[in-house]
């Protein structure tokens, strides 16, 4: 199975791109970890997650198409 | 006409004209209510801000513009309709990246509500700025 993971706001620069996509993830704290392992660095930053265009705090279980987006809080306007 | 949320580059003052003609239609709003937000040249450190890159989420936008839109709606049943336009990519300072244009019965209401729509769209749009110096150094907001 794949995801597709956006890296929004300060987190593109972080991850030196606004996105990737990652095999074989189980859930939303399982992909966290991978994301953790590849970029260390994104540990120093805040950021909420969306699934599928749906901001939860809950560790979802993930399938195959689903776009997981990690966005630093919001600074429009 | 149909507007989308999000637009590249500023919010040009055609657009903003188109939208004042648009609400003369509208003979049952006794006010409109009109919020600009402009880029600010800020001096961080000595060093002056020239422009802000944005980014957004469209999709996330859109949902939550909606959101936006059914909140002021169910608060002031006196708002008839709300436009709400921000900018991605790059905007000069000076140059218009936000733009809420609230039309009601009374002024007092899309006043009321042109405010209420702004602090939601700070608290709930998914978008990110990049602020841009004039020595092409960039902070993130």
């Amino acid at each position: 199975m794949e995801v597709k993971v956006l890296f929004f706001g300060v987190l593109s620069e972080v991850a030196g791109t606004g996105v990737k996509h990652y095999r074989d993830v189980k859930s939303v704290a399982d992909l966290k970890i991978r994301i953790n392992d590849d970029f260390p660095e994104i540990a120093h930053y805040n950021f909420r997650v969306s699934v599928n265009s749906e901001i939860t705090d809950k560790d979802l279980v993930l399938k195959t198409g689903d776009e997981i987006a990690l966005m630093p809080p919001f600074a429009g306007g | 006409m149909e507007i989308k949320y999000l637009i590249e580059g500023p919010v040009s003052q055609k657009l903003i004209l188109k939208l004042i003609e648009k609400a003369g239609s509208k003979t049952d709003s006794g006010g409109h209510s009109i919020f600009l937000g402009q880029v600010r040249a800020d001096e961080i450190k000595g060093k002056k801000v020239k422009a802000i890159e944005y980014s957004a989420y469209e999709e996330l936008v859109n949902a939550e513009a909606e959101k936006i839109k059914t909140i002021i709606l169910s608060e002031f049943n006196d708002v008839k309709s709300i436009d709400i336009i921000h900018s991605t990519g790059v905007v000069r300072a000076g140059e218009i990246s936000l733009l809420v244009f609230i039309s009601a019965g009374h002024r007092y209401h899309a006043m009321q509500a042109s405010s209420k729509a702004v602090e939601l769209i700070k608290e709930n749009l998914p978008v990110w700025k990049k602020e841009i110096f004039e020595d092409d150094s960039h902070v993130w907001k």
